[in-house]
């Protein structure tokens, strides 16, 4: 028989599990525009792709012209509405597909280009100006053409393979029952990465797939623990790999057997262990893994998926996530969007993490925040003292002043309308950015809590971009700097008497865990997922240990040491 | 078929804002339109038809109507070009 070999391809682990499925490649959307040619029967489609393209960018014009009264402005854009629905252009770009059999995007742009060619060969000044709209009309009607095919063909058991996965992309995905998922780009902390993390979905990174010619529908295997992916396995190999799975499934539910004991060391000394959580699809978790209600629940999806969402879509949201705490407390973090995580309608910043995002984004967005502190006050009413807000992205504590202020409008509002809250919710803040870990004596006097977010700080504290694959090498929580950030926050809320938790990533390493336990921070918060693992440490050994393992990684200078000290306390 | 010649009064010629309240009320009538100068035509209901032509202010071109409605339509485009676009600051 002849059987083509299989390919085996080794990137970096990012998800642990084992995945077995077909290939489906995620197309990464592209500027380039190529003369592809199309088929008799795919003449209609391509005209149909046109007219909905038309439509979809008009919309968008009146969109803008809604939102300013400039003349000017006014003027210029229904200059552009008509030249995406001039009628020459038109009739060109349906000849050149319907004739010429070349796909819509081939077609609008080489359609465009002749007229961009004469007025940019023109002697006349403001011909040459003008081709810069015509410009961004073509790539406004490409792109619209292209996002029509945006729904996604993939299927329940699909290996996806991508370059690169944008966070809304990854949102749809997170709804499919995916097998795993294989990036070429992306960084350990990367949202995809995370994602796939709380979803237990493996996903290997840093695979150079692209060179070899895949295509959807062929048999793949990916193993997120080593980071091994093989392109069109073997029967023997395919066999192994499913005998693995099985083998991993009855060890990860043997850690589950941990989830009912109680929370306390082995010395009796508590603690509390709570999940991160994202989509509602991650609820069901929580129970059988043992979490105390959400120390983080993100809030950036909604906004990223329900068009126009209004009051009512965020009530329902949260009020289905008190419903699964159990009675237990959950932390809502405010729209954390920006950075990596952007708004389709955003502008791109040369240095998104240190632009407009959190906070920054919210205090300028009034209306976006003041409906998010309506919304989450209205559901405290019925879950009263379980619901604790947390603020992204602070810097500085006027920003906490100014959603305290913004949080009393609101609350008067509700008083008026006779709709009950809770008046004595708690209000923390994100300690994610150096500066409000050093300032954090002073910062404690104005909030009720502080939760760590260990992968900002770290990218922020050693300056290293954790999305970007080249540098992601220097991306290292365990920095003594990190640690050491750590214990100033601990101390300077201890001194004020506020709570601390740890909401990072680095919870949900059971060593970190254990150390962190042993800086006197006994409130954790991470990925359903690591749950049963760092409970079976932590209940494991006593706290003695950890205190000795925090004083020694604290008075260690460099990062080798520390992670030689960090490993005895892995978990096996 | 009815057609006339006019000149481009407007100092800076007939550029994107000219054109475009050209084109606007053009696509008002049912008529064909077509703009003829230096021996080339282009279609009057095409902004960048229009545009490419890049008339300069004293330009001389042919308005050609052909329809139902020429002679209101043509009567008014004849009217624009008079009255130079209804744009008074260049």
């Amino acid at each position: 028989m002849k059987e083509s070999q299989a390919i085996i391809l080794s990137g970096k682990p990012a998800a642990p599990g084992i995945g077995i499925g077909k290939a489906w490649i995620l197309e990464e959307e592209s500027k380039t525009v190529r003369p592809v040619k199309i088929r008799d029967d795919e003449v209609q489609e391509n005209l149909e792709k046109f007219k909905r393209a038309k439509e979809v960018t008009e919309k968008e014009y009146k969109k803008i012209k809604s939102i300013t009264d400039e003349y000017d402005a006014l003027e210029i854009i229904e200059a552009q509405i008509q030249a995406l629905n001039d009628p020459e252009v038109s009739k060109t770009v349906t000849k050149k597909i319907s004739d010429e059999k070349y796909a819509v995007d081939y077609a609008i742009f080489s359609t465009y280009n002749d007229y961009i060619q004469l007025l940019e060969s023109s002697d006349v000044t403001w011909a040459n100006e003008r081709t810069i709209d015509i410009v961004s009309i073509r790539d406004e009607l490409i792109q619209a053409t292209r996002s029509g095919k945006k729904g996604l063909t993939v299927q329940k058991g699909d290996v996806v393979f991508a370059v690169n996965i944008p966070p809304t992309v990854m949102v749809k995905l997170s709804r499919i029952k995916i097998a795993g998922i294989v990036m070429e780009k992306g960084g350990l902390t990367s949202h995809a990465v995370i994602l796939s993390q709380s979803l237990g979905i493996p996903c290997v990174i840093n695979t150079k797939w692209n060179k070899y010619n895949l295509q959807n529908g062929k048999q793949a295997i990916i193993d997120g623990s080593t980071g091994q992916v093989i392109l069109g396995p073997s029967w023997k190999q395919t066999q192994e790999y499913i005998k693995r799975k099985e083998d991993e499934a009855s060890r990860f539910l043997k850690a589950l057997e941990w989830a009912d004991k109680p929370n306390k060391t082995l010395c009796g000394s508590e603690f509390t262990l709570r999940a991160n959580v994202e989509f509602l699809e991650e609820l069901p978790r929580l129970k059988t893994h043992g979490a105390k209600g959400i120390g983080l629940l993100r809030t950036e999806t909604i906004l990223f998926e329900v068009e126009n969402f209004d009051i009512k879509d965020q009530i329902n949201f949260y009020s289905q996530v008190l419903q699964n705490a159990d009675g237990e407390s959950v932390t809502i973090r405010l729209f954390d969007a920006g950075g990596d995580k952007l708004l389709e309608n955003s502008d791109t910043e040369a240095n998104p993490f240190l632009g407009w995002r959190g906070i920054r984004m919210l205090l300028d967005e009034k209306d976006l925040l003041r409906k998010q502190l309506e919304a989450i006050y209205t559901v405290s009413g019925n879950f009263k003292e379980q619901v604790k807000i947390l603020i992204p992205m602070v810097t500085n504590f006027e920003e906490v002043h100014e959603v305290k202020t913004l949080a009393g409008i609101v609350k008067k509002s509700l008083n008026s309308r006779n709709i009950s809250f809770d008046d004595n919710l708690k209000m923390g803040i994100m300690v994610e950015v150096p500066s409000v870990a050093l300032m954090a004596g002073h910062i404690a006097r104005h909030v009720d809590f502080f939760s760590i977010g260990t992968n900002d700080l770290t990218q922020y504290t050693l300056a290293v971009d954790r999305g970007n694959q080249k540098t992601s090498g220097l991306f290292d929580s365990f920095h003594p700097a990190i640690w050491k950030l750590i214990k100033m926050t601990k101390d300077a809320a201890d001194r004020q008497g506020i709570p601390v938790s740890v909401c990072g990533e680095m919870a949900s390493k059971p060593e970190a865990a254990a150390c962190l336990l042993g800086m006197g921070i006994n409130d954790l918060s991470m990925n359903a997922g690591s749950l049963p693992i760092v409970k079976s440490v932590l209940c494991s050994h006593k706290l003695d240990m950890m205190k000795k393992l925090a004083e020694q990684v604290l008075q260690t200078e460099d990062l080798k040491t520390i992670h030689a000290l960090l490993e005895e306390w892995r978990a096996v | 078929m009815v057609s006339q010649r006019v000149i481009v009064k407007n100092e800076a010629g007939l550029h994107a804002r000219p054109a475009s309240a050209l084109v606007k009320v053009a696509s008002r009538f049912e008529s064909d339109f077509f703009i003829k100068m230096y021996g080339y035509k282009v279609n009057g209901k095409s902004i960048l038809g229009v545009m490419t032509l890049a008339a300069e202010s004293g330009a001389e071109m042919e308005l050609i109507l052909d329809g139902p409605d020429e002679e209101k339509a043509l009567d008014e485009l004849v009217k624009l070009f008079d009255n130079k676009f209804h744009i008074n600051s260049e």
